[in-house]
């Protein structure tokens, strides 16, 4: 089904992914996942490689799941952290990066609290000349690819588990509800489910998600609405994915409280009666209980993906990573 | 005794609308003449004059620059005056004013002195803005007066004023003065803290959005203030469309204001953020498409009176950091010139006389000065430029200390090749 070949160094937005590539990296991580249910649950693919993992903004899940993944290929691992580096001493990110590539550095996993630092140290090393992939783990309100690429994952092993490929996406409903202005985690995947042909909804108060959103990622493939109301979103829909609403935004008055949210946009079984009878919900974690979904809902595995996501996180990681470092047929 | 031909130049003059080839005569600093072609075999040249073929290039009014930033006092390490002043020079500019957000700030007569001797026989007239707050703390009267008497050019912060009592205070207290009040309309609170104008752009690329009004809503009750009051304000740093619609409007009601914009803002526009180049990070942030294309109708047609440089020197360290956190500005004293001419003048969407309008003749006119002229018996005050010269923008060929642009490492055509400042 394949029938492109890879041919990024980095992963850096999902703006100019093709539906091909897509494919390639739902088949690579279907093969990583049995892997990662083998009794060793490790290859040897990426032995002698060095991946260094840069996290200007602090983060837990997403630096584990890269480690781990980065792991279970064998490869040697750095993990970068602010608060003991020299960055407060002037050094700039491009120092930062440049003196990772000196230590001998194959891949570069890269995430900042500011937009657009993963591409301009990507930019930096073609400019040196360098050889190192870098990968976007996430950065300000822009971007987060692998998340996406993990939804994705998500959602077509979900509707075909021995088979997970675009394909399956076409015409699906898909409602994103929550914070999307705020949201790198939105904004790859409306990039990824639009080329994939889904039919995307977006749900929000007009604080959090604005009309030009429907202009601003508009595709060919796939199309995009906008909604201040959460049923018509939800109506009939096959997957609603609901983001984490940070507390800040009351103090800036884009919400009053998040019992009004909760109200309004939470995601409650009454409400999932509105969509698909198959309909499942997905959180890219972690999830304000009460607000963005209820308990009840979160923690039924008939209806939640929400830790699959989390497993698919892994295979997929690893998928990139390998793909990144030149792997041509899964070992 | 000087005495220089150049023969077959294309001479422009905008506040009489001339551009024609002609030879211009210069002697011990005065044009003497303009003719289609100037006999040199019959005596009238004195013996020693030097006799030039400028073929393809312009000879024009020197430029004035109605507001840039200084690194020294306080910072010689990014800019000194007359790095400053060579910068100026070497794009064209005969007379460049600079603003008072120097360390210490130009808020009273006794640093104004110091900075002015310290120009003195620099590459290019240092004009200065006087701050209009004192300590630009935005939040009293600098004593004006004494500014005035110190010969600032005008009153002006650079920094928004957006105490709009404040404002009205200024306006009505300066009115005797009878100096240029520059005005920056632009609310930080409404920015939200976004760094990229609102629109599809700062969504798509996850750009906090600065929205339209954090410049409209200003603008308008700045003019509503000089609607009440009658008195003359220069608008700066004009950056959307919206902006433009209200400049016109006012200008339409005869209201005595004039505005101008920022070259980069006629350049670029929220389509290049896609590179998050540091040196795009700009206060106001660049327009969206449609602001850009705005911006350029309305210096074409005069409701935007100006192109301002707003030159801001800073450290690489300081400029090599994410978008967002990066300090606002670039350099630019000696690109403008070249890459307005290659992308308006060029192609044919303005003419060469509206680009020296908007660089020479208008911006002289908002400091209330008499602008350069290109007439026989005029002091020469004059730029020669080719536009087709091609240079590499580098530490190296740059004459400021700081190169924080865009266009760094890239090969760009148009170069000043000299210019005149008789008087200055």
């Amino acid at each position: 089904m394949a029938t492109t070949e890879w041919n990024r160094r980095h992963i850096l937005s999902l703006e100019d992914f093709t539906a091909a590539e897509y494919d390639i990296i739902l088949q690579t991580a279907a093969s990583f996942r049995e892997v990662l249910t083998r009794r060793t649950r490790k290859v040897p693919t990426l032995q002698g490689r060095l991946i260094t993992n840069m996290f200007f903004e602090p983060s837990t899940r997403t630096r584990s799941s890269f480690e781990l993944a980065a792991k279970r290929l064998s490869a040697d691992v750095l993990n970068f952290a602010p608060g003991t580096s020299s960055l407060t001493k002037g050094e700039t990110i491009l120092d930062t990066a440049k003196t990772y590539l000196a230590m001998g550095t194959d891949m570069m996993v890269v995430r900042h609290q500011q937009s657009g630092v993963p591409q301009t140290i990507a930019w930096e090393l073609d400019r040196l000349g360098a050889q190192v992939g870098v990968l976007n783990a996430g950065d300000g309100l822009h971007a987060h690819p692998s998340q996406a690429l993990l939804d994705l994952f998500t959602i077509a092993q979900h509707f075909d588990p021995d088979a997970p490929r675009t394909a399956l996406l076409a015409g699906k409903k898909i409602a994103i509800v929550g914070d999307i202005v705020h949201s790198r985690v939105a904004r790859s995947n409306l990039w990824s489910l639009t080329a994939c042909g889904a039919d995307v909804h977006l749900a929000a108060p007009p604080t959090l998600v604005s009309k030009p959103f429907a202009d601003a990622f508009a595709s060919e493939s796939g199309s995009l609405s906008v909604h201040w109301q959460l049923e018509p979103a939800l109506e009939n829909a096959d997957i609603v994915m609901t983001l984490r609403l940070q507390k800040e935004r009351m103090s800036s008055n884009l919400l009053p409280s998040l019992r009004e949210y909760h109200q309004q946009f939470g995601i409650t079984r009454d409400r999932l009666a509105l969509c698909q009878p198959h309909a499942r919900i997905m959180h890219p974690g972690p999830v304000n209980r009460g607000v963005e979904l209820s308990s009840e809902v979160m923690d039924d595995a008939r209806i939640s993906l929400v830790q699959t996501q989390v497993t698919s996180g892994v295979a997929v990681r690893m998928a990139l990573l390998y793909l990144m470092g030149g792997g041509k047929s899964v070992a | 005794m000087t005495s220089e031909l150049l023969q077959q130049v294309r001479a422009i003059d905008p506040a009489s609308g001339a551009d024609r080839t002609a030879d211009v005569w210069i002697e011990n600093g005065t044009v003497r003449a303009i003719e289609p072609t100037f006999a040199t075999a019959d005596g009238e040249l004195p013996a020693g004059t030097i006799i030039r073929d400028v073929r393809g290039c312009v000879l024009a009014p020197g430029l004035t620059d109605l507001y840039s930033h200084s690194g020294e006092p306080g910072d010689d390490s990014v800019e000194t005056l007359a790095s400053l002043q060579a910068a100026a020079a070497a794009g064209g500019f005969t007379r460049v004013a600079i603003l008072p957000d120097t360390d210490p700030c130009l808020d009273r007569p006794e640093v104004i002195a110091t900075v002015r001797d310290r120009a003195e026989g620099g590459a290019t007239r240092l004009l200065i803005w006087g701050a209009l707050t004192s300590s630009r703390g935005g939040d009293r009267l600098s004593e004006m007066t004494e500014l005035a008497a110190a010969g600032v050019v005008g009153l002006s912060d650079g920094a928004p004023i957006e105490d709009l009592l404040l404002l009205r205070r200024q306006l009505e207290y300066a009115q005797p003065l009878g100096l240029p009040l520059a005005i920056w309309p632009y609310s930080t609170r409404l920015t939200g803290g976004g760094t990229a104008r609102e629109g599809v752009d700062s969504l798509r690329f996850g750009l906090v959005g600065d929205p339209a009004m954090s410049e409209t809503a200003l603008l308008a009750a700045a003019i509503e203030c000089v609607a009440e009051l009658g008195v003359p304000v220069h608008f700066m740093r004009v950056s959307t469309a919206r902006g433009v619609e209200l400049i016109d409007r006012a200008k339409q009601q005869g209201l005595d204001i004039t505005a101008s914009t920022a070259w980069t803002h006629l350049l670029l526009s929220t389509r290049g953020l896609r590179r998050y180049d540091p040196n795009f990070r700009l206060a106001p942030p660049l327009g969206t498409p449609r602001d850009r294309d705005a911006l350029i109708d309305a210096v074409q047609s005069g409701t935007i009176d100006a192109i301002a440089i707003d030159h801001r020197p800073i450290a690489y360290e300081d400029k090599t950091v994410a978008f967002a956190e990066a300090p606002p500005g670039t350099i630019g004293l000696e690109l403008a010139l070249p890459l307005l001419w290659q992308e308006f003048v060029e192609p044919g969407r303005w003419s060469p006389l509206e680009l020296w309008r908007a660089l020479s003749l208008s911006p002289a006119r908002c400091l209330g000065h008499e602008p350069p002229r290109l007439q026989a018996e005029a002091p020469a005050e004059l730029v020669l430029f080719e536009p087709n010269r091609t240079w590499t923008v580098s530490p190296e060929t740059l004459k400021s200390r700081s190169c924080n642009t865009p266009w760094l490492g890239r090969q760009i055509a148009g170069r000043v090749v000299q210019t005149y400042r008789h008087g200055l």
